[in-house]
């Protein structure tokens, strides 16, 4: 087995997390310091990110190499790889919204970012997602837009 | 004593009036519909929500707040039993033998049978909480800011290791909350950090968009595609509900005992619900004359934890209102829409709100009263919203999301924050990292770095006032033991198996 295949999720999230805390306490440097006496705005920052780092190599050292026998656990815990149609559709639903609600205005906002959310599920079709999307909208527009008043216009262009 | 209970009458006064008490019945009745959803766990639930209470007085949001997160609570049982799906994390160890219960025929009587225990033990938590609150607030108010530094620390520590498996994850996670509560602008003197230059970031991170990131898109993220839930089997009217007489009798002492182990370690700043759950579920276990029976049904694995976890979370608002330090991530995000709202909880709190506090702790035992009334009626309804299918599920609560975030501010930024939180927490997800340490942490940051200030300040700039004040002389020596106990573990860890984790993420 090589190294590579012997470096486990623990690793790989114990260096993130010693870069994560290197790149904080080195951006610290950029605001007041100070001392413990006085201290300035990057002092407490500064701490953190060198414990961070600490705990990133502390966390690096203590995982044995050799991946983990795979684990018979709850479906919710064995988070595998990316499904990249989930994500694509999910963020894409978020910046749906942003966009739209910008530029469109609630009604094309709720539609659109409904509809792209729903096909992100391989289980739903096309018409699924349109027939969620029609009822959120409506749903929204009852509670969001009449009922609660948020401040989004209902057409904007 | 005496006191106490005058101050309670005026609490009830408090939260009997209409206003107050519509909120919190909407909080109970909506808390409890999210909360029975699949994967909808009360930090979701509440976070969800919280936009909401932006638009209303403190003193019924706070009592709404409470009260979603009660009733997402017990709705979450409904789904641990029925369905075998904890979403949240206390509720996996009712899963384990009221599941075996529900494919017995017998689901409505565990129903019966947690909603009796849940009433129970949060009326003797509430008492704690009644008597127990003044005390320490006499003592609280003696506390330097070096006390309450070390506290916190202590809270920090203890919420970061005990979780689950591995303490160093845990305490990585601490870190990185706390981290996120540092950008935006510095409380002392106003500098800008860690914004990158984005004037939105200015007022820092949301409570909001940094929760429903977490805790509702990294798991959209995570679970669609991957998760297949089964649809429930489980046809439960009102009248099943009722437990044999038999059953009640099975179910009364672990009830007692798991409303012990709750109230007992509801103190203890940072031991998370889900750790008290398995205490007392292994209690009782060790208590029964069959523990084979334990795992294939017995009554007493679903009245001892869910009895343990309903006192511990009242318990657990003791030290939350009385010292303003939260004892896991629900009691944080509660601590920060307060803050929000322009409360600070802690010592002052009492004496400058009693409306808040008094009211809150009338509105528990009403809110728990509410939740009797309304689980025995609506039990088919509840049953039905079980079978929502995930599919329709998550595009309407991301929708739910993107427009509560919104509304926060009326600012579309903070929905492009969210879905930002989101792939981070889908990311520390999948390598395996606990995410509600990171809430705690960012809440009580900010806090925590004032104080620490504000305490070398004092002592100008010697580290040894930590240790030379008798009161956090005792918890920089409590932080110390659990750092030992830790170490100590970790070293006697059994060699060659994995250091898996035996505990939930929670």
């Amino acid at each position: 087995m090589s190294v590579r295949e012997r470096i486990t999720r623990d690793h790989v999230g114990g260096a993130l997390m010693a870069a994560v805390g290197v790149a904080v306490a080195v951006a610290a440097n950029g605001y007041r310091i100070g001392s413990l006496r006085a201290m300035g705005s990057g002092f407490f920052p500064l701490v953190l990110g060198v414990l961070l780092a600490l705990v990133g190599i502390a966390i690096v050292a203590t995982t044995p190499l050799r991946p983990p026998a795979p684990r018979e656990t709850a479906p919710a815990t064995t988070h595998g790889s990316v499904d990249l149609r989930a994500w694509l559709c999910i963020l894409g639903s978020v910046l749906a919204f942003v966009v739209l609600g910008r530029h469109g205005g609630l009604v094309p906002a709720s539609f659109v970012s409904v509809f792209i959310a729903a096909m992100g599920d391989r289980e739903n079709t096309a018409r699924d997602a349109a027939w969620l999307a029609v009822a959120m909208t409506v749903f929204g527009v009852i509670v969001f837009h009449y009922g609660l008043h948020v401040l989004l216009p209902l057409f904007a262009w | 004593m005496h006191d106490s209970l005058m101050q309670l009458w005026y609490g009830f006064g408090i939260a009997l009036q209409p206003e107050n008490l519509m909120w919190s019945v909407f909080g109970v009745l909506v808390g409890n519909l999210i909360g029975v959803l699949p994967g909808m766990g009360p930090l979701s639930t509440i976070s969800m929500l919280l936009p909401l209470t932006y638009v209303i007085a403190p003193v019924p949001a706070i009592l709404m707040l409470a009260g979603i997160f009660y009733g997402s609570q017990y709705g979450g049982a409904i789904g641990a039993i029925l369905l075998n799906l904890p979403s949240h994390p206390p509720h996996a160890v009712t899963c384990l033998d009221g599941y075996p219960l529900t494919l017995r025929g017998r689901g409505g009587a565990a129903l019966g049978i947690t909603m009796m225990a849940s009433f129970f033990a949060a009326s003797v938590g509430i008492v704690v909480m009644i008597f127990l609150s003044p005390v320490l607030v006499d003592v609280a108010a003696k506390f330097g800011p070096s006390d309450i530094c070390a506290i916190m620390l202590l809270g920090l520590l203890a919420g970061a290791t005990m979780a689950r498996g591995s303490p160093l994850k845990g305490v990585a996670m601490t870190i990185v909350g706390l981290l996120c509560g540092v950008a935006g602008t510095d409380p002392m003197n106003g500098t800008r950090r860690y914004t990158f230059g984005l004037t939105d970031l200015a007022d820092g991170i949301e409570l909001g968009a940094l929760c429903m990131g977490l805790f509702a898109v990294a798991d959209f993220l995570v679970s669609v595609n991957r998760t297949t839930l089964h649809p429930g089997h489980a046809k439960v009217r009102m009248r099943d509900m009722r437990p044999s007489r038999q059953e009640l009798r099975q179910a009364f002492w672990p009830m007692i005992r798991g409303t012990g182990v709750g109230t007992a370690f509801g103190a203890l700043p940072g031991t998370g619900p889900t750790i008290t759950t398995f205490i007392a579920y292994a209690l009782e276990r060790r208590w029964a004359k069959d523990p084979s029976r334990f795992g294939h049904g017995a009554l007493e694995g679903v009245a001892a934890p869910e009895a343990a976890s309903h006192s511990k979370t009242q318990v657990d608002f003791i030290p939350t209102m009385s010292l303003g330090i939260p004892g896991d991530a629900v009691m944080a995000l509660l601590l920060g829409a307060l803050i929000l709202k322009g409360v600070q909880p802690g010592p002052q709190l009492i004496s400058e709100h009693p409306d808040i506090f008094w009211g809150l702790i009338a509105s528990f035992w009403i809110g728990n009263v509410l939740l009797v009334i309304l689980n025995v009626p609506m039990i088919g309804v509840w049953v039905r919203m079980l079978q929502v299918p995930y599919r329709f599920l998550f595009p309407a609560a991301l929708f739910f999301i993107a427009v509560g975030n919104f509304s926060t501010h009326n600012s579309l930024f903070e929905v492009l924050e969210t879905g930002a939180l989101g792939v981070l927490g889908a990311v520390l997800l999948m390598l395996d990292f606990p995410l509600s340490p990171i809430v705690l942490g960012f809440v009580l940051g900010p806090m925590l770095e004032e104080n620490f200030r504000r305490a070398m300040l004092l002592s100008r700039g010697d580290l040894a006032v930590f240790v030379e004040r008798p009161i956090s002389a005792c918890f920089v020596g409590a932080c110390a033991v659990v750092i030992a106990i830790q170490f100590v573990a970790w070293v006697r860890r059994p060699r060659g198996a994995p250091a898996a984790a035996t505990l939930p993420s929670e």
